[in-house]
């Protein structure tokens, strides 16, 4: 598992706005982000709820989704982005 | 604590830490009784159906006299109502798709659709403000 996680839901209209900026980030610095969609999977539901205090002080207080997490520092963004945002995350 | 109360008149339930003075529905004053959960439950195990328009016209219907709309992009709302039928049909709850609930039932009774989402940072002060998923967004003056 790659220590970067996008926590998604299937019908989140930020989700889709992040996609193709997930693809891109990946193209371009040949890194790995484990997508994991949380509202039709109990699995990675359970998984983001395990993190539960970690995102939900960064993200208004709720599980929001997109969350973007770096499991070995804890770092999380959430909601619509600007990919600079998100490539400063996943390369730092 | 939120208790279920009925009104002895017409048999409206109403749960709320109190009951309204007067039966929104018959008019009739100090009519409400506190009664338990499991009486509420059997008088409104009455059948009413709520499929994808019906819950649309509902929103619409709701935003309709308050300072908020339903956004008027089509495709995204189209987009939430599956979602939003998608939790129900999961999770029993019409949750909203863009968070995640945490299995503490009173907690997630703040992500119902509609939420108090006037509330929320993505809302409130914002002259283009909307509600975290953009189900709602803010009426402009005409
Ligand atoms: S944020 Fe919007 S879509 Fe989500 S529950 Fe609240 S009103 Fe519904």
């Amino acid at each position: 598992m790659s220590k970067l996680i996008m926590f998604h839901g299937r019908e989140c209209p930020h989700c889709q706005v992040m996609m193709p900026l997930v693809d891109r980030l990946e193209k371009e610095e040949g890194i790995k982000i484990d997508r994991k969609e949380v509202w039709h999977n109990e699995k990675n539901a359970d998984l983001m709820r395990s993190y539960r205090d970690i995102i939900e002080p960064k993200c208004g207080g709720q599980l929001r989704t997109p969350s973007f997490m770096n499991t070995e520092t804890n770092d999380i963004l959430c909601g619509e982005l600007e990919y600079d945002k998100l490539k400063e995350w996943a390369t730092r | 604590m939120k208790r279920y109360w009925r009104c002895h008149v017409c048999n409206d339930i109403h749960y709320g830490i109190k009951p309204p003075e007067i039966c929104p529905t018959c008019n009739f004053k100090n009519a409400y009784v506190e009664i338990s959960s499991a009486e509420a439950k059997k008088i409104q195990s009455g059948e009413t159906e709520m499929d994808k328009e019906k819950f649309r016209q509902a929103i619409g219907k709701f935003a309709e006299k308050n300072e908020f709309q339903v956004n008027p992009n089509q495709e995204k709302v189209n987009m939430l109502i599956d979602g939003i039928f998608s939790c129900e049909e999961n999770h029993w709850m019409k949750y909203c798709p863009c968070r995640l609930i945490t299995k503490d039932f009173d907690e997630d009774l703040k992500l119902v659709c509609p939420c108090n989402f006037l509330i929320h940072e993505t809302y409130k002060d914002k002259e283009d403000g909307e509600c975290w998923c953009g189900l709602f967004v803010r009426r402009k003056n005409e």
